[in-house]
């Protein structure tokens, strides 16, 4: 139950991953092309806009991917000198602590949707983007994150549970020191 | 309030929450226990404001670029190509660990994936021209880390984002030290290869025109360095446009060598998101606790508080380099930076210090915090990378190389035209 639980979310965030890859290389080209009409005059103007709203909507639906992929940084001095009972007590006291964070940040998002939508607020910029449209799916990634979140914690609940500590470490432990970036 | 900050933040990396979290969670205590009035009414358009920006996409561009480099097969003909021209020096190929790594640092954003690409490609060569190890993965985990330095340079960018300074103008002050930094490690390798000739290995010459035509292989990089720095400073672009640029760069570099593949391309992608939000969530959790801090007073404490103390400039900038130090030992770099920012650099600025002077110091320091033990990313992926032999020999051949950023550290302290003569020069 927990494994497919953990597998079809995995599947699910590596196609999300996917499309917000695809978003990125759409709007590296955007700007690529923006660059080459101003060499000979032209402009589709507006390209710092639309790439700040890709770098929003991308950033916020890429969370639960890099979160199943084990990509955010934990400091593991404490946790790797004990045995996997503890380490696995880290890591849900971690998921928890994380679950419930990101929860607040997606439930804050609404007064900002909120205001826009009764508003009907408009970007202060020569394109007038209806701000509703472009923050309507960014809260819904922080939604999706939340929700991928509290999946896993569940998930992993029930491994512990189980004592299969080798499983939840797969799933919810910290990242191999190879893995990490920068 | 600042003590309470760094207990906080101590106690709860230690429980290993994810640092972006930790970052949230100290914002959420300031708000509760020192903001006079409620500031998580913010943290929806604090979130927005942050993620929604164009320079900020420069991240996932550059991320993209290395991941194309690297995935592409380029590394190993520009290792090979940098053999030629370096291998005659006492210690042999260990400088073309160096070169190569100063090269990919050169297009990549990030310490890691440089490291991880040379050893990948060099650590074989090692072997089977009878290296001493520690000297060869220690001059790699050490070359890696000038990724961070010489731009374009993700950490410069999140920075330059965190204490709103120019980006060009960091890139530019970066690329000095960076270049003077590779050049100590060469100086630093020949020396004890002089000395001990054991601890390097053979000496080739290669015949002239050989030299000539590995030439070739690294004209893609350069020029892909010069397309990225050029359009820049040309004022085509903007670092984010020219992210944009690089990537494409990348993969007409990668089309032309046949590094290109769905499967590849699609690594790549996932690789890059996957990144990209890491940096993302400590980078908003960093900027809330800063506008929390700052809300809270952060900048009235600090200046009582360094009248308290009563230290001089300089002393200031000494107890910083040594928490940076300390700090080094446990946090990696993006970490360290960033969960540093908020307190330490409106300190340093508050003395009289110019902050892009400080973001390259901060930058050499955090370098070293990747090759110190037992927290230092760089180590664990050279050593993961050569698959045999003990951990302890890679933080040994390290040493030399941590010692010679200690002391590129002490110049810039010393001497901050080292790192501000070009951008002040190029940009009146």
């Amino acid at each position: 139950m927990a494994h497919s639980m953990l597998n079809t979310l995995r599947k699910l965030n590596h196609w999300v991953a996917i499309l917000v890859g695809i978003l990125l290389l759409l709007c590296a080209a955007f700007v690529l092309a923006d660059i080459v009409l101003r060499q000979v005059g032209a402009s589709f103007g507006g390209t710092d806009e639309i790439s700040g709203y890709v770098m929003a909507i991308a950033t916020s639906w890429g969370m639960g991917f890099a979160l199943l992929e084990l990509g955010h940084v934990r400091i593991d001095l404490l946790r790797s000198r004990v045995g996997a009972r503890g380490r696995a007590l880290f890591d849900l006291l971690s998921m928890l602590v994380l679950s419930v964070t990101i929860t607040l940040i997606a439930v804050r998002c609404w007064p900002v949707l909120e205001r826009s939508l009764t508003n009907s607020s408009r970007a202060n910029t020569p394109l007038e983007t209806p701000l509703a449209l472009v923050q309507a799916p960014w809260m819904a990634g922080w939604i999706w994150f939340a929700a991928m979140a509290w999946l896993t914690f569940i998930a992993a609940l029930m491994l512990v549970a189980q004592k299969d500590y080798a499983a939840s470490e797969a799933a919810i432990g910290t990242f191999g020191e190879e893995e990490a970036a920068l | 309030m600042i003590t309470s900050v760094s207990v906080g933040l101590l106690a709860l990396l230690s429980l290993s929450i994810p640092v972006g979290i930790v970052l949230f969670l100290l914002g959420f205590g300031i708000d509760t226990f020192f903001s006079p009035f409620p500031l998580i009414k913010g943290l929806g358009n604090l979130v927005w404001s942050t993620s929604n920006n164009a320079t900020l996409i420069a991240i996932p561009f550059f991320v993209l670029l290395g991941e194309i480099l690297v995935r592409s097969g380029i590394a190993t003909r520009t290792y090979a190509a940098l053999d030629r021209w370096v291998s005659w020096l006492p210690g042999g190929l260990v400088h073309a660990n160096v070169a190569t790594a100063t090269m990919f640092s050169a297009t990549s954003g990030s310490s890691v994936a440089t490291a991880a690409t040379v050893a990948t490609v060099a650590m074989p060569q090692a072997e089977k021209l009878g290296y001493d190890p520690k000297l060869f993965s220690g001059a790699i985990a050490a070359g890696g880390t000038l990724g961070i330095l010489i731009p374009p340079s993700i950490n410069l960018i999140v920075y330059g984002f965190l204490t709103q300074t120019s980006i060009p103008r960091l890139f530019l002050a970066g690329l000095v030290p960076g270049l003077a930094l590779a050049l100590g490690f060469m100086v630093i390798t020949a020396i004890i290869c002089t000395i001990r000739p054991s601890l390097g290995g053979v000496r080739r010459v290669f015949p002239f025109p050989e030299m000539l035509r590995a030439l070739g292989q690294l004209l893609p990089i350069f020029l892909l360095f010069t397309i990225i720095i050029g359009t820049i400073y040309k004022g085509w672009a903007t670092p984010t446009e020219a992210a944009a640029v690089g990537v494409a760069g990348a993969i007409a570099i990668a089309a032309a060598f046949g590094g290109v593949s769905i499967k590849m391309f699609g690594e790549a992608i996932l690789g890059t998101v996957k990144i990209t939000s890491m940096i993302m969530l400590v980078v908003i959790g960093a900027s809330f606790l800063n506008f929390t801090l700052a809300s809270a007073g952060l900048g009235r404490e600090l200046q009582d508080f360094l009248g308290s103390l009563g230290l001089s400039p300089l002393m200031t900038i000494l107890v910083v380099v040594c928490i940076y130090i300390v700090l080094g030992f446990f946090i990696e770099t993006l970490s360290l930076m960033v969960v540093t920012i908020p307190i330490i650099v409106p300190l340093v600025v508050e003395q009289g210090f110019d902050p892009i002077w400080f973001g390259i110091l901060m930058i050499v320091l955090i370098e070293m915090a990747l090759i110190t033990p037992p927290v230092g990313l760089n180590l664990y992926v050279v050593q993961g990378a050569r698959k045999s032999g003990r951990m302890s020999e890679v933080m040994l051949g390290a040493i030399p190389y941590a010692l010679a950023m200690l002391a590129m550290a002490g110049l810039l302290i010393a001497f901050p035209q080292i790192a501000l003569f070009l951008p002040d020069a190029l940009q009146q």
